[in-house]
């Protein structure tokens, strides 16, 4: 239906992507996988008339098209799901699914039809929002459906998502690769880029390998194991994705929490963790992981007892949790753990600017060793050091904000979503990191709704459900199944059913 | 505030030793002006609040009453609070506008009060029963004929003008007027705001464009002031005039003192406010005729005259 | 995993490297200059030149302090009405203390102005920090109170300053050292320590950071609360430095004194390159904002095509190229 040929895409003498020849057909699910900056977006922006190929073409059923604008390629039927969420935060629902192609009734906005339409495409998507609901004051996972409602508004015969999952969570992702094999059950061709290999090994019926630009080949799907997807992307063989535990045994308690309450989040909760062990927190979004961790470091009001390397401190701002060495990693690295516009030497200083002002002014040349040290020991991969932090792939954006976090030296480090939105070679080099952290005696806590990494780096990992600990997993018995039930079911319920291990 | 407490109180001490006059029998003399946000309505004010203690201490049954107010809305709140309370035998008023004040004074007028408006006309000329203003082409002409003779009826002038207003139109006509006929040429001439500041800007970018001038006029002595310090800095010494207009007391003194480069200057007085409520009173009290239109005078205030014009106690 | 061959090694960051967009401001600046020449050889006299930055050295000092404001995400209106109440205070401090320290009141005072514009901008920026309430509604209040004030304390006239003192005094605005006016060199100093402060210390750090992004800054552990309240009191020390080089111009202090300043201020911080919404401050670029608009008024005057009902319009637009010359050298 879809058939791309040598399509190829030049920026001055930089060639991003270079000889790519695909094709889809009707009913048929095509991943596209590759590293970060391995062209897949690129491909999608050419494909769906958003960016101009330099050379190759473009057939839509046998017929040669040319887009110059989106506009076009939606007439001829494909529509692309956009990787950011694009929507108006001040409008409603049904207002942002026909922002500009609104419906009219003798020159008036009919709101009322497109309520209905609206409320009958999300019910399709099995999405229950109000059509009169801000889009502010609804959930992520329901703005992505939001946004796919409003692709599929329009007449399509091809439909390309631009890791549709990267903000989802659990269930979440369950309704979305049912709403595409649906699609794929109506006839309809998928295009569908991701970074999680299990999905693509779901879903796709053939797969497509870029690396660098350049096409490495197109396999059918199901052959090739996500080990297979991951050597094929990267381009050399790799190694396993989690570094082995050490063998030491669990050190001294390094930080002690008791009855931290944060109101509104959290209860009651109590934990230790040890030096040179990494404690993991699972459970669903919402559990108050994220609050519980943010009141512990004084970014949200909370009453608890804090005790690090046995001694007490008491903690009521960020400042003062950095100073007596915790350091937390936020989830939200865009929003909240780097200053996008700025370089990358005043990102990585800024938590510890003490150090870099021996006088009254600040010492850019110690600056600079320290970036230059950072880059080569979290292997940070850019240009020059004149980038700016936003210029940086999302896993070059996370090992830089570790660096910013491990310059002020913390003896525990709580990190919130390692690995969200990167992709595989970079999460590998980050579970190597945190190991070697721990290796240096230090404590650290993950927190991770994705329980495959969990259980692939955690010495231990606790599960909140509903603001609390409901219970305890470790060795043999961190498995997906036992964590899931404790995330959902009641503290009792899930405790007998694991039989006493925790 | 205090002031007005004072006189308040000043006046309820009158009352208690005329004590015969009965507070029926005193007249009610309500005065409303602008309040004091720049330096020739700080004059105002300060007049308006000397008559109405000169008057209230020499006539017993007389009460006059100062309200200052900072809008032209707040004057006509300020109208209705002055009425609400008691009958007003006469009213003075400065109006901050003609437009907005026009139907409340013609509803103190209805009541039976004498009108008498100050500076600014009202739309309707008919409810005044007495009108006082200064002469703003008067001031012009009268500073142009000075110079004419002066400089010998030739010569290069810069004019500073103030903000686009009736006032400042009449101004820069009469001096436009004043010159007509003769070789006194207008080199340039701009807005400075009625501001000393823009003044100075102003003076120092003359004084960089025109290698001679003969005679600067600032149509308002705030912008003198900064013309002076502007001259004075740049040391040049073709400049043989500058002067002002209002009646500001610093420029007063400067003609007293025989001061050079400024040694005449015309008035336009906020005292114009005293002369409106002495006549009223006058009306009220001495039964004398006032009524018409009484257009003070601009003549030049010069070292002989100057000290009938000096307020040394004025913040103008 | 370490072991990866990066493909070019990073180049080290140069020091002098100047960018584009630091460098609009100067550009626009220039631009005008040569504008200005063609339109009327005078413009570029000595005097001229230097009368036009001296006058624009109140603006520039109180924009050096704007821009820290602005850099960390605020918004000061009441420089303007700061600036009258300082110089009235100081003036009626002066005055009063004459009789007592003689000349010495000079310096006295000008201990006071900075003790007042200190106070001043501790008071707008507990407002906005503490009080929690937007810059731009704080500061107009204080803007409003600033101004009643200065009007009360001068009875809506002017306050003078002692004849005694006027001579003494005066060399601080008329005077030269070397050839140039004691307020350019006063204001490249205010711009020379502002520009360390905020591209060299710490602080500089935090208040590009808090006003950038103040959640990142939260979460890395700086106080949004002290670093703007800083900002503020930077502020005000530069309006109360403005109100010392102003009183000896005209030697007075009226209710008219610095009305609409604030909007100069802002102005020339924004021509010189730094963003409305906070972020990275460029002083100097602030610095030649504030000479850029002294020099447009000046044009205006020496150039005879503009009718004086139109110099408004004029100066707007050239505003506006100024800043699509800034926009587009970037």
């Amino acid at each position: 239906m879809l058939r791309a040929e040598a399509l190829s895409k030049q920026y001055g003498p930089v060639t991003v992507l270079d000889d790519v020849t695909l094709d889809v057909h009707a009913g048929e699910i095509h991943a596209i996988i590759g590293e970060n900056g391995a062209g897949k977006s690129t491909l999608m922006r050419l494909i769906s008339g958003y960016v101009h190929p330099s050379s190759g073409h473009l057939f839509v059923d046998g017929e040669p098209m040319h887009f110059s604008t989106p506009h076009q390629a939606q007439d001829a039927g494909i529509v692309l799901v956009h990787q950011e969420i694009l929507l108006a935060e001040g409008l409603t629902v049904a207002e942002n699914l026909f922002l500009g192609r609104e419906l009219t009734r003798n020159g008036v906005v009919d709101d009322r039809t497109m309520r209905r339409i609206a409320a009958e495409k999300l019910g399709e998507l099995g999405c229950r929002v109000s059509p009169n609901a801000l889009v502010r004051d609804v959930a992520l996972a329901d703005r992505q459906l939001i946004q796919i409602g409003r692709a599929l508004l329009d007449a399509h015969k091809l439909v390309i998502f631009d890791e549709p999952t990267a903000v989802l969570t659990g269930d979440e992702v369950e309704r979305l690769l049912e709403i595409i094999l649906r699609l794929k059950a109506q006839g309809i061709g998928v295009l569908y880029i991701s970074h999680r290999l299990d999905e693509v090994q779901r879903l796709a019926d053939r797969l497509t390998v870029l690396r660098d630009g350049k096409m490495v080949g197109t396999y059918p799907g199901r052959s090739l194991s996500q080990m297979d997807m991951a050597e094929l992307m990267v381009g050399r063989e790799l190694t396993a994705l989690y570094p082995p535990r050490g063998n030491e045994a669990r050190g001294a308690p390094m930080l002690r929490v008791r009855n931290a309450t944060v109101p509104g989040y959290a209860e009651d909760i109590s934990f230790t963790v040890h030096k040179g062990e990494v404690l993991g927190f699972a459970g669903m979004i919402g559990a108050g992981r994220t609050e519980l961790f943010e009141g512990i470091v004084g970014l949200r009001p909370a009453h608890a007892s804090v005790e690090l390397d046995g001694a007490p401190v008491h903690i009521r701002s960020q400042r003062e949790a950095i100073d007596a060495g915790i350091g937390y990693l936020t989830e939200d690295r865009k929003a909240k753990g780097l200053l996008l516009q700025e370089r990358l030497a005043p990102n990585l200083t800024l938590s510890a600017l003490g150090r870099f002002h021996p006088g009254l002014a600040m010492n850019k040349r110690r600056e600079t060793d320290a970036l230059e040290g950072a880059i080569q020991s979290y292997d940070i991969r850019v240009k020059n050091l004149k980038v700016n932090a936003g210029q940086l792939s999302g896993g070059n954006q996370q090992k830089l904000l570790l660096a910013k976090v491990l310059l002020t030296n913390p003896s525990v480090v709580i990190i919130d979503e390692p690995t969200r939105g990167i992709d595989i070679a970079n999460k590998a080099q980050i579970y190597t990191f945190i190991r070697q952290l721990v290796g240096e005696g230090k404590a650290c806590i993950v927190i991770s709704s994705e329980m495959q990494e969990l259980i692939g780096i955690c010495d231990r990992i606790l599960v909140m459900r509903q603001g609390r600990i409901n219970g305890e997993v470790s060795g043999e018995a961190m498995t997906e199944s036992n964590i899931a039930l404790l995330a959902t079911a009641e503290a009792d319920v899930g405790r007998a059913a694991l039989g006493g291990l925790s | 505030m205090t002031r007005n407490k004072w006189i308040a109180a000043a006046a309820l001490g009158a009352l208690l030793v005329a004590g015969q006059a009965s507070a029926a029998d005193k007249k009610v003399v309500a005065v409303s002006i602008p309040a004091a946000d720049h330096g020739w309505t700080a004059g105002v004010v300060y007049h308006a609040q000397a008559a109405a203690k000169e008057i209230n201490a020499a006539f017993p049954d007389v009460e006059v009453i100062v309200k200052t107010s900072p809008s032209a809305t707040a004057q006509v709140s300020a109208l209705e609070d002055l009425s609400a309370g008691r009958k007003l035998d006469a009213l003075v008023i400065l109006p901050q506008t003609s437009e907005e004040l026009t139907m409340p004074v013609k509803a103190v007028k209805d009541s039976g009060a004498f009108i008498t408006v100050v500076d600014r006309g009202l739309n309707d000329p008919a409810i005044q029963d007495l009108y006082v203003a200064g002469d703003n082409i008067a001031v012009g002409k009268n500073t142009a004929k000075f110079l004419v003779d002066k400089l010998g009826g030739k010569g290069n002038l810069v004019v500073l003008r103030g903000i686009p207003t009736v006032i400042d139109d009449e101004r820069i006509k009469g001096f436009q007027d004043g010159i007509a006929g003769t070789d006194l040429k207008i080199l340039d001439i701009q807005y400075a705001n009625w501001n000393s500041d823009d003044a100075f800007k102003l003076m120092q970018d003359y004084l960089a464009k025109y290698p001679h001038i003969d005679a600067v006029w600032a149509n308002d002595d705030d912008m003198l002031l900064g013309v002076l310090e502007a001259v004075k800095e740049s040391g040049r010494t073709d400049i043989k005039f500058a002067l002002g207009g209002n009646g500001m007391k610093d420029i007063v003194k400067k003609v007293i003192d025989g001061d050079a480069m400024t040694p005449v200057e015309t008035p336009y007085p906020p005292s114009m406010i005293k002369t409106a409520i002495y006549m009223t009173v006058a009306n009220l009290v001495g039964h004398a005729p006032v009524r018409g239109n009484v257009k003070l005078d601009a003549p030049l205030i010069t070292k002989d005259n100057a000290a009938e014009f000096y307020f040394p106690d004025s913040p103008f | 995993m370490s072991a990866v061959i990066q493909s070019a090694p990073p180049r080290r960051e140069r020091s002098f490297a100047i960018g584009w967009a630091d460098a609009g401001p100067f550009i626009a600046l220039a631009a005008l200059l040569v504008i200005g020449f063609l339109i009327n050889p005078d413009f570029l006299s000595a005097t001229n030149l230097s009368n036009v930055i001296t006058r624009s050295a109140f603006i520039a000092i109180i924009a050096v302090g704007a821009t820290f404001v602005i850099s960390s995400g605020g918004l000061d209106l009441s420089v303007g009405s700061m600036a009258a109440f300082i110089t009235g205070v100081t003036i009626m401090f002066m005055n009063g203390m004459v009789p007592h320290l003689g000349t010495w009141s000079v310096p006295a005072g000008m201990a006071i102005a900075l003790f007042a514009g200190i106070a001043c901008g501790l008071l707008n920026g507990l407002i906005v920090t503490v009080g929690k309430i937007e810059p731009f509604i704080a500061t107009l209040g204080t803007m409003g109170i600033f101004r009643a004030l200065i009007t009360y304390l001068s009875d809506g006239g002017t306050i003078p300053i002692d004849r005694s003192l006027r001579e003494v005094y005066r060399p601080v605005y008329f005077g030269t050292v070397t050839g140039i006016p004691i307020p350019i060199l006063i204001s490249l100093a205010v711009a020379a320590i502002g520009s360390f402060i905020l591209y060299k210390t710490k602080y500089g750090r935090k208040c590009a950071a808090v006003g950038a992004n103040a959640d990142v800054a939260r979460y890395s552990g700086i106080s949004i609360i002290k670093t703007r309240t800083i900002a503020y009191l930077i502020q005000g020390a530069c309006v109360a430095i403005a109100a010392i080089c102003y009183v000896p111009r005209l030697g007075a202090a009226t209710p008219t004194t610095g009305v609409l300043w604030e909007l100069q201020v802002i102005t020339a911080v924004v021509i010189g390159g730094t963003a409305l919404r906070g972020g990275k401050g460029h002083i100097w670029g602030t610095v030649a904002g504030a000479v850029i608009l002294e020099l447009i008024a000046n044009l205006m005057v020496l150039s005879d095509f503009v009718s004086e009902y139109l110099v408004a319009a004029v100066q707007g637009v050239i505003i506006i190229i100024a800043m699509l010359i800034q926009r587009f050298s970037k």
